[in-house]
């Protein structure tokens, strides 16, 4: 550095005629590339001109180009400039023309009057040829001080090559711009010229996925690249051309990847078109040593290709080595060993392969590689045209091995790039996340989850959760068995970035849905989650500040992801459901949740879904569960009076209570205020899990049936209902009566018209659940059987829902709930005009179980002696009402009809009939349509707002009247 | 805008005849919250979804789509219900559309976005 001042243009201008030549041949090379270039990019026509002068023909640059230029030229772009010089030839070219003309002819032209320095603005064209125009112009900066270098003395030797030709270039820029490039030895500068560049670079085509890569990590690249010199330089562009905004160290990664990303690699390209560009930008020259080395490809995989966009660095570096080395040795020694080893028989080759190894790491060396070469593709893929044209051999992407090799790369930038493609390679494509698996790819992931480096814990944490997510389960379980759910518990607690915390609880999210890992997340992550995410986006507060009001909770997505993973825990059974409710703040949190989303009349998201859904399954068997629950225990109501039926005492050693006794009991409940039921006394507020059942709970779940249109959160705030309203304890009579009081009876009843057959379901078992509270069994009888009935199948023609059999059950045994011992409720049931379909599904149903509820309901129903009268002037008579004696066993039935266990309601029949539920939903026929059904694994690679978002599935048809007035919600009708 | 005729055949299911999509939409419907129309004001019927293999799609009726005319019927300023019973007719087993869709170019610049 200190060295180009003092050389001055004289030195360097006969050091520059010494390379004259060889910077012809470089040019006519060049020219050959920009003709190309220039066929597949648009702007391509003008660049033919400048190669065949040897002057540079001041192409039409692009306008984009010269604003880049312009950027570059501020002062702090010229000092960047300087110290990209070593990595950024090209880019040094672009600001010098923009000092002369202006505009890219102008460019062209002035570098060539300087000094033999029209190669340069050659190549300088090419670079603009090639589309890139950034690109372009870094390079040409880069050549400009690079020849300073060489002069120098230090890499002399090798800048004889091509280098010797930026010598010239930078000569003349150093004539024409020699007042700015004053201070070019910006080594330092390095960062702030890749920053331009990125700017520039934003403009760039690839944007999405060389973003993705790019970013990761390369901020530390840069510095380490600076110090490199050229080769340096040259990552730089790469990350400009993929990333567009992006630093210049993702480039580098990237580049090798390129292949990968495509998009990365080709902003590589352009870079190495500076230096080697000449060489390389004769894409057919180049071509062939590319493939001589494919044995170095093979251990670099990418990187072959590349090699030669990375010659130029080392030429360059060569060069400079001086300045470069100390900075360049470190990162180089892995890779140079091999360039070394692999001796190329073209000088220019020789150079660069040498660099490429040695520079970078097999890994990284492709990458750059990549870069540079990848001027040629850059300019392809970014513009389809030229993708056709260039479909070179030479570049390909890496293989999964190879990605996957990349991962333990000691760079980090390749290691997060790499990661970063595995993420996007993997997205939706279970064939390449087995293959990942089988490579063994998911133990480094995880192992990268501890890595300091933001870029590359996240890289590799997206990765995981594209391949975490899916129904491959072996995939859940590879990360399982490599201790990836605790690194992801230690990163969470780790980390505060939102979207790392986010890629965190989505992988978590996604292994959640896999049983046998259930109880692992919550024996390594319950707390964490609760007190990392539940509670602080809860808004909940351990000991709120009287002052101020209650925080709202944030329904953000790290709250979804990591209540949508709380959800599927929930579901393990008994144990699950203990630790759970014992965790300390999440029942308090989801509480304070929920309540907040009533508060504000948001309830249709997801995450309140989320939590309804662990509300209602921590309410499940919360009487038998609750520590002390035995306390509760009420023997007298064990057998409400509706549950008294003949079957249930059959059932129940409770049942020694006579049924009028209990029945009496009962009513007398039932005038009571609730207030005055016997409730324990408290002398602290309650919190955590019994918050689950205090009265108060049932005011928010029929404000969550009266608000929501969302069909999971119905059914699961009426799930949370029927648990309660279970059971028989004092808790679960307390919580009956007061459903009544609420008014929430109506409220379920009316849910009974819902489009949504699990949201009838949910309903129709608590209102069965309900009726074993002797005065709720009178009201529901008088006003819910109407529309019970109209559930049922008419016939073999079924309602225009097309229930599923399990809810035509649960209606069945509701109403038969409904009718024991309640006379008048069964006079209702007939006035209803139930007999007709009842004696249909009887006797036509396909359905084993529909024909024995049915049968039971009918059998109750002629026991009232009462009633027969009608039945009979309906045309009815005994051979109705008595089971079918078709091929299903009498027997079975008699002894036991049905699920006519009173007090244990279907609910708890089948045993975690609530988490089945959410197995349910993931598999419900809505998941097709709607991907974000219940599905916790989304596989968004980049962002979340995947279109799934959009699709309102999960509310197929709701005709909820109530909701329709404050604002029409979106109705969505199946025809 | 283009516009496209699809004849949809109607099909058993069970013991409905179905069309194999849902629609969303309507002028009583708060236009805002579709999450297809470009003009966040256009109270017409869209297609929500579209049941894979069903009718629909089988005419190509897509995602997306809005729905102009059923048989004839004008279907842009009609309530969501009175929509929905243009299409389930009972016996009509052969319903025609009248869609609009967003042009492929509309189409790849948006998944391309979503990438």
């Amino acid at each position: 550095m200190e060295e180009y001042d003092v050389p001055s243009a004289a030195s360097i201008l006969a050091s520059v005629k010494e390379q004259e030549a060889r910077f012809e041949r470089l040019t006519r090379a060049l020219e050959e590339e920009r003709r190309n270039v220039s066929l597949q990019l648009e702007r391509g026509s003008l660049p033919s001109d400048r190669l065949v002068g040897g002057t540079t023909g001041g192409s039409n640059q692009p306008l984009a180009w010269q604003q880049m230029v312009m950027q570059e030229q501020s002062p702090s772009n010229q000092t960047s400039l300087a110290m990209m010089q070593e990595p950024q030839e090209v880019v040094e070219e672009t600001v010098t023309i923009e000092e002369d003309p202006g505009t890219p002819t102008s460019h062209v032209s002035v570098v060539t009057s300087d000094d033999g320095t029209t190669r340069r603005t050659e190549t300088k064209d090419n670079v603009t040829n090639m589309k890139v125009t950034k690109m372009v112009k870094t390079v040409t900066t880069r050549t400009v001080r690079q020849v300073p270098l060489g002069p120098d003395g230090l890499p002399l030797p090798e800048g004889s090559s091509p280098l010797g030709s930026y010598t010239d270039s930078i000569d003349r820029r150093y004539m024409k711009n020699g007042e700015r490039f004053i201070t070019p030895q910006a080594t330092s500068t390095l960062t702030r010229s890749y920053n331009n560049y990125s700017d520039s670079y934003n403009d760039a085509p690839d944007s999405q996925f060389r973003h993705y890569t790019l970013h990761d990590g390369y901020g530390d690249m840069a510095d380490n690249y600076g110090s490199l010199s050229r080769g340096v330089n040259y990552r730089p562009y790469r990350p400009y051309m993929p990333t567009g905004g992006y630093r210049p160290e993702n480039s580098y990664t990237l580049p090798i990847r390129k292949d990968d990303y495509g998009h990365v690699a080709q902003p590589q390209v352009p870079m190495g078109s500076s230096t080697m560009d000449l060489n390389r930008s004769q894409p057919e020259r180049f071509q062939p040593e590319p493939y001589g080395l494919e044995d170095d490809r093979r251990s670099l995989g990418p990187d072959d290709e590349e090699p030669y966009d990375l010659e130029p660095d080392y030429s360059t570096a060569n060069r400079r080595t001086l300045p470069g080395r100390t900075i360049r040795e470190p990162l180089r020694n892995g890779p140079r060993m091999r360039g070394y080893e692999d001796p190329i028989e073209t000088e220019l080759i020789d150079e660069r392969h040498p660099y490429i190894h040695g520079m970078y790491p097999a890994p990284l060396a492709q990458p750059e590689r990549g870069s540079l070469a990848s001027l040629d593709r850059m300019g392809g893929r970014r513009s389809p045209s030229i993708d056709s044209i260039r479909k070179d051999p030479r570049w390909r992407d890496p293989d999964l091995p190879e990605v996957i090799a990349m991962l333990g790369h000691p760079i980090d930038p390749v290691k997060s790039n790499a990661a970063a493609y595995l993420q996007h390679l993997c997205y939706e494509n279970d064939k390449i996340k087995k293959d990942v698996r089988q490579l063994k790819g998911i133990p480094v992931l995880v192992g990268l989850l501890d890595h300091p480096k933001a870029e590359v814990h996240r890289k590799a944490c997206g990765a995981l959760r594209n391949i975490s997510y899916g129904k491959d389960h072996d995939n859940k379980v590879a990360i399982k068995s490599c201790d990836g759910i605790p690194a992801l518990i230690r990163l969470l607690r780790k980390t505060n970035d939102m979207e790392v915390r986010e890629l965190i609880t989505g992988t978590l999210w996604n292994l959640s849905s896999y049983e046998p890992l259930k109880m692992v997340i919550i024996n390594h992550g319950l707390q964490t989650m609760t007190n990392e995410v539940i509670i602080p986006h809860s808004g909940w507060e351990h000991e709120p500040n009287e002052d101020s009001k209650p925080r709202d909770a944030e329904w953000t997505t790290v709250f979804k992801n990591t209540s949508g993973c709380l959800r599927n825990v929930s579901s393990d059974g008994a144990e699950a459901r203990r630790r759970l409710r014992e965790c300390e703040g999440l029942v308090d949190a989801l509480l304070h949740a929920l309540q907040s989303a009533v508060g504000k009349k948001d309830m249709d998201n997801k995450s309140v879904e989320n939590c309804v859904c662990v509300m209602r399954n921590l309410s499940y068997h919360v009487h038998k569960e609750i520590p002390g629950a035995e306390k509760f225990q009420d023997p007298s109501a064990l057998q409400g009076p509706g549950s008294a039926g003949t079957q249930r005492k059959k059932k129940d050693d409770a049942g020694c209570f006579g049924g009028k006794k209990a029945k009496g009991r009962k009513n007398g409940e039932h005038d009571k205020n609730y207030d005055t039921l016997d409730l324990p006394k408290r002398t602290e507020p309650t919190k955590g899990f019994e918050l689950l059942y205090q009265p108060e709970v049932v005011r928010l779940y029929l404000s969550l049936l009266t608000e929501s249109q969302n069909f999971n959160t119905l059914e699961a705030a009426a799930g949370a209902l029927q648990n309660l309203s279970a059971g028989q304890w004092t808790w679960s009579n307390y919580i009956r009566a007061t459903v009544r009081k609420e008014k929430g009876l109506p409220i379920l009843v009316e849910l009974l018209r819902s489009d949504s057959d699990k949201v009838v379901r949910a309903v129709a078992i608590a209102l069965r659940n309900l009726s074993i509270d002797r005065r709720n069994k009178d009201l529901i009888g008088s006003y819910a059987m109407r529309d019970l009935v109209s559930n049922l199948p008419s016939g073999q023609q079924r309602p225009a829902k097309n229930l599923e059999e399990d809810t035509v059950v649960a209606i069945l045994n509701t109403i038969h709930e409904i009718i024991i011992e309640s006379s008048e409720n069964a006079r209702s049931l007939i006035t209803a005009q139930a007999i007709d379909k009842l004696v249909a599904i009887n006797r036509t149903s396909q359905s084993a179980r529909e024909t024995k509820a049915a049968s039971h309901v009918l059998q109750t129903v002629w026991s009232y002696k009462e009633l027969r009268n009608a039945l009979t002037k309906d045309g009815w008579n005994k051979t109705h009402f008595q089971p079918i004696p078709t091929g299903t066993p009498k027997g079975s039935r008699s002894c036991k009809p049905g699920y006519d266990d009173t007090t244990l309601p279907l609910m708890e029949k089948n045993q975690d009939g609530y988490s089945t539920i959410d197995q349910r939903d993931k598999e419900s026929k809505y998941k097709s349509s709607d991907g974000s059904s219940d599905l916790q694994e989304r596989e968004p690679l980049k962002n979340d707002t995947n279109r799934k978002h959009y699709i309102r599935s999960n509310r197929p048809t709701v005709s909820l009247v109530d909701a329709c007035d404050v604002k029409p919600q979106p109705v969505d009708s199946w025809v | 805008m283009l516009t496209q005729r699809i004849e949809i055949h109607k099909l058993w299911d069970g013991d409905n005849l179905i069309l194999g999509f849902s629609i969303g939409g309507g002028i009583d419907q708060d236009p805002s919250q579709n999450p297809f129309s470009e003009d966040k004001a256009d109270k017409g019927i869209y297609v929500t979804r579209v049941s894979k293999g069903g009718p629909a799609e089988v005419a190509g009726l897509r995602l997306g789509d809005k729905i102009m005319q059923v048989n004839g019927w004008d279907m842009t300023m009609v309530t969501h219900d009175q929509a929905r019973k243009k299409l389930t007719k009972k016996n009509e087993d052969v319903v025609r559309l009248l869609v609009t869709r967003r042009s492929l170019e509309d189409a790849v610049r948006q998944s391309m976005m979503q990438h």
